[in-house]
C-alpha cells in the first residue's frame, strides 16, 4: 500500500519533472536576473556589472520617451478591446444568428467565416510590410491612391504623427479581429438554439436580440476576450516595429513599451536600464491581469 | 384567440427530403389539437411552419383568417412553449415571463399584472426572483407555460413540452395543462410522440407518419375507429394485436379464421363496416384491442355471445388494477409495413422476442381478479363487436367511412 503510493508518487514527479524544471530554467530564472539586472548599470560588456540600486528607476521616471510609450500601451489597452470586441460580436452575430430565417447566419456566411480568418493566419512581420504598403504616402499607396485620384490631399498614414497612432491601432484590429470572430462564434453555438427561437417568437428584432439575448449569454466570452485582448495591447511590439518609421516614430508618436525595451537593449546596449523598464512593464501587466480576474468574477450562467 | 388553417402544406429540405407532405388540417377556435406521430413523421416541422421559425416551402398557413405565410415569428401572435423550455438563463422569473411583453411596448402596470396572474395560476409566486437555475425541471416547464400565458396569444404551440420530465411530474403536469386549456380555452398545437399523452389531452388528435396525415379524430374514434393499420398499432398502449386471417361464412354466420382458432362475426358488423361482405374467403389482416379481451372466469355476464379463445400464457404482467397477459397464437407475426412502422415507433418498444419463432405475440388486458400465470392454460373471451378488419394489401381498414 505504502509502496503503491509511492511509486505513483514517483510516476506522478517523473512526468512534472521535465516541464517544471524547464519552465524554471528558461522562465523564472530569466524573470529573477531581470530583476537583478534592473538593479545594475551593465551594458552587456562587462563581466561583473556595477550594482546601482534603483537608480535606474530614478532614471526611467524622468524619461519622457518611455511614458509617452506607455500612454499609448494604456491607450490601446482601452481601445483595441473594445474596437476590436464590438466588431467581432457584430460580425458574429451576422455569421450564426442575424439571418432573416430562423436561427442562422446571413447569406454567404461561410464566405465571410474564412474571409475574416483570413489575416490571423498572415505572420505579424508580412502584416506590417503589408500595410507599410497599403499605408504608402503617394499615388501608389492603396488608401492614398483613390484618394489623390478623388483630387483630395494625401494622408500621411505613417508620417504624420498625428495620424500614425491610429493607423497602429487600425491595423492591430484588422488582424485581431478574425479570431475574436471565430472565438465569438463558437461561444454562439454553444447557446441552445431555441433560446434565439424563444425571443423571436417573444417579438426581439435583430437588435433586441442582440442587446437582450446574445450579449448577455456571450459576456463569459467576452471576457475572456477582454482578457486576452488586452494582454496583447500591453505587448505589441512587432506591428509598430516593423510597420513604423524610425520603429515607433515619427517623433515617438507610435512607441511602445516592448519597442523602447528593445532599443535600450539592442540598438543603446543598455541591458540595466531596458531591464528596469521590463521589470516596469512587467508590474503593469500583472496589475492588469489581476485586475481583469478580479472585476470580471461573476456567476455562472447554467442553461 | 383564432382557428389555424393549414392548406396543402409542403416542407421540403434541401437535398429533397420531403418532411411534410400535402398536409391539410383545420384547427378551431379554442381547440386542444394534437400533433402525434413516431419521430420524424413531421409533427414538429408542421408545428416550426405555424410558428414562423420554419419556412413553408408549399401551401398556405392561416391563423385567424389571415395568411401568415411571410410573417415573422413575432406577428403571428402565437407563443411556444419549448421541449427545452429554452428560458432565458440571465433573467429571473419575472424578467422572464416580462420578456416578451416588454418588447412589444406595454405599459409597466399591465405587464406587472398580467406576471402577477400567471404566476399565480401556475403557483411560482415564491420564485419569482428566481434565476432559472435554481428551479427544478416542473418549476421551469411552468415557468416556460407562464410566459406563454403572459402574451395573452391567439394560440399556443407546444412541442413535446413533458418529455424532459420525470414520469410521475408528467402525469400531474398533464392534468394541470388540461384544466389550463379548460379555463383559458386558447387554441392549443400540441406536439408529442406519446400517444398517452394524445388521448388524455387533444380534443383531436392528428396522427402524422412521414410526413402524411393519417387520421384526425378525437381521440376515442381514433381508438375505436383507426382509419389503417399504422393508426391502429401506433395508438393505444399494450398495441393491437394482428394477425392475417381468413374470412369465411358458413352455416353458424361468418367468422374469422385462423392458426386453429375461428371466431364467429356477429352480423351487425358486416352493416357496421359496408364492403366487408367482399372479402369473404379471402386474406385480411385481423386486429384486437388487448382490452376487448377477458379472463372467462372472471369476465361475468356482460361477455355473453363473446368467442372464446384457450390459451397458453407466457408472460403476466401485473398492473395493479389490471393484468397484460401474453400469449403466442400459432400464426407468423403480420409483416405489413404499416404495423413495422407502427411498432419501432413509440417509447416503449417491445423487443420482440426472439423466443417467439414464427409465432405472434399477442397481449389481452384482464381483470385484476383473473389469477392468470405463466404457464398456465387460461380461457380468454374476445368481445367479436370490436374487431378490426384491414385490407391485407393496402392497410386500410375495411368499412371505415374515410376508406369507402
Amino acid at each position: 500500500m505504502l509502496f503503491n503510493r509511492y511509486r505513483r508518487g514517483l510516476f506522478i514527479t517523473s512526468f512534472l519533472a521535465a516541464p517544471v524544471i524547464l519552465y524554471l530554467v528558461y522562465v523564472i530564472s530569466p524573470y529573477v536576473q531581470a530583476f537583478y539586472i534592473a538593479m545594475t548599470d551593465w551594458r552587456g560588456v562587462s563581466a561583473t556589472p556595477n550594482f546601482i540600486g534603483l537608480e535606474n528607476f530614478q532614471r526611467l521616471l524622468g524619461d519622457s520617451v518611455f511614458w509617452k510609450a506607455v500612454t499609448h500601451n494604456i491607450a490601446l489597452l482601452v481601445l483595441l478591446p473594445v474596437i476590436t470586441i464590438v466588431i467581432a460580436l457584430f460580425f458574429a452575430f451576422l455569421l450564426n444568428v442575424g439571418g432573416r430565417q430562423g436561427v442562422s447566419g446571413i447569406p454567404g456566411s461561410g464566405f465571410y467565416r474564412v474571409v475574416f480568418f483570413f489575416p490571423q493566419v498572415l505572420a505579424v512581420t508580412i502584416v506590417a510590410v503589408l500595410f507599410q504598403q497599403v499605408f504608402r504616402p503617394d499615388g501608389s499607396g492603396m488608401l492614398n491612391g483613390p484618394l489623390m485620384g478623388l483630387g483630395l490631399n494625401p494622408v500621411g498614414f505613417l508620417s504624420d504623427p498625428d495620424v500614425a497612432f491610429w493607423s497602429v491601432l487600425g491595423v492591430l484590429v484588422w488582424q485581431a479581429v478574425g479570431f475574436y470572430v471565430v472565438l465569438f462564434s463558437a461561444g454562439l453555438a454553444s447557446i441552445p438554439k431555441d433560446m434565439f427561437e424563444a425571443a423571436q417568437i417573444d417579438g426581439a428584432n435583430r437588435i433586441t436580440l442582440f442587446f437582450r439575448v446574445t450579449l448577455p449569454l456571450l459576456w463569459d466570452t467576452v471576457q475572456v476576450a477582454w482578457v486576452y485582448l488586452g494582454i496583447l495591447a500591453m505587448d505589441v511590439f512587432a506591428i509598430v516595429w516593423v510597420m513604423t518609421d524610425q520603429q515607433g516614430g515619427p517623433d515617438w508618436s507610435t512607441t511602445v513599451m516592448a519597442a523602447e525595451i528593445y532599443r535600450n537593449a539592442f540598438e543603446y546596449f543598455r541591458f540595466g536600464y531596458a531591464s528596469a523598464l521590463g521589470v516596469v512593464m512587467f508590474f503593469f501587466t500583472v496589475g492588469f491581469a489581476v485586475l481583469s480576474l478580479r472585476l470580471s468574477r461573476r456567476e455562472r450562467i447554467e442553461y | 384567440m383564432a382557428s389555424i388553417v393549414l392548406t396543402n402544406v409542403d416542407k421540403i429540405y434541401a437535398g429533397g427530403v420531403k418532411a411534410v407532405n400535402g398536409l391539410n388540417l383545420e384547427i378551431r377556435d379554442g381547440e386542444f389539437m394534437v400533433l402525434v406521430g413516431p419521430s420524424g413523421c413531421g409533427k414538429s416541422t408542421a408545428l416550426r411552419m405555424i410558428a414562423g421559425l420554419e419556412d413553408i416551402s408549399g401551401g398556405e398557413i392561416s391563423i385567424g383568417e389571415k395568411v401568415v405565410n411571410h410573417l415573422p415569428p413575432k406577428d403571428r401572435d402565437i407563443a411556444m412553449v419549448f421541449q427545452n423550455y429554452a428560458l432565458y438563463p440571465h433573467m429571473t422569473v419575472e424578467e422572464n415571463l416580462a420578456f416578451g411583453l416588454k418588447l412589444r411596448k406595454m405599459p409597466k402596470p399591465e405587464i406587472q399584472k398580467r406576471v402577477g396572474e400567471a404566476a399565480k395560476m401556475l403557483g411560482l409566486e415564491t420564485y419569482l426572483k428566481r434565476k432559472p437555475a435554481a428551479l427544478s425541471g416542473g418549476q421551469r416547464q411552468r415557468v416556460a407555460m407562464g410566459r406563454a400565458i403572459v402574451r395573452e396569444p391567439q394560440a399556443f404551440l407546444m412541442d413535446e413540452p413533458l418529455s424532459n420530465l420525470d414520469a410521475k411530474l408528467r402525469v400531474s403536469m398533464r392534468a394541470s395543462l388540461n384544466t389550463l386549456h379548460e379555463r383559458l380555452g386558447v387554441t392549443t398545437v400540441y406536439v408529442t410522440h406519446d400517444q398517452v399523452e394524445a388521448m388524455t389531452l387533444g380534443d383531436r388528435v392528428c396522427v402524422l407518419r412521414d410526413g402524411i396525415l393519417q387520421q384526425v379524430d378525437t381521440p376515442q374514434n381514433l381508438f375505436d375507429k383507426p382509419v389503417n393499420l399504422f393508426v391502429a398499432g401506433f395508438m393505444g398502449s399494450p398495441a393491437m394485436n394482428f394477425v392475417t386471417a381468413e374470412l369465411v361464412r358458413g352455416d353458424g354466420g361468418a367468422a374469422v379464421t385462423f392458426a386453429d382458432i375461428k371466431l364467429s362475426i356477429p352480423d351487425s358488423t358486416f352493416t357496421d363496416k359496408p364492403g366487408l361482405d367482399q372479402y369473404v374467403g379471402k386474406k385480411i389482416i385481423l386486429g384486437i384491442r388487448p382490452s376487448d379481451f377477458e379472463d372467462a372466469g372472471s369476465a361475468g355476464n356482460h361477455a355473453n355471445g363473446w368467442a372464446t379463445l384457450p390459451v397458453k400464457v407466457e408472460v403476466t404482467e401485473e398492473l395493479g388494477s389490471e393484468i397484460n397477459v401474453l400469449f403466442l397464437i400459432d400464426a407468423p407475426p403480420v409483416e405489413h409495413k404499416d404495423t413495422v412502422a407502427a411498432a419501432d415507433s413509440g417509447e416503449d418498444e417491445e423487443a420482440s422476442l426472439p423466443l417467439v419463432g414464427d409465432k405472434s405475440l399477442w397481449t389481452a388486458r384482464v381483470n385484476a381478479r383473473s389469477h392468470a400465470r405463466s404457464g398456465q392454460n387460461l380461457d380468454l373471451v374476445v368481445d367479436t363487436h370490436n374487431l378490426h378488419f384491414f385490407d391485407s394489401a393496402s392497410g386500410l381498414a375495411i368499412g371505415h367511412e374515410a376508406n369507402r
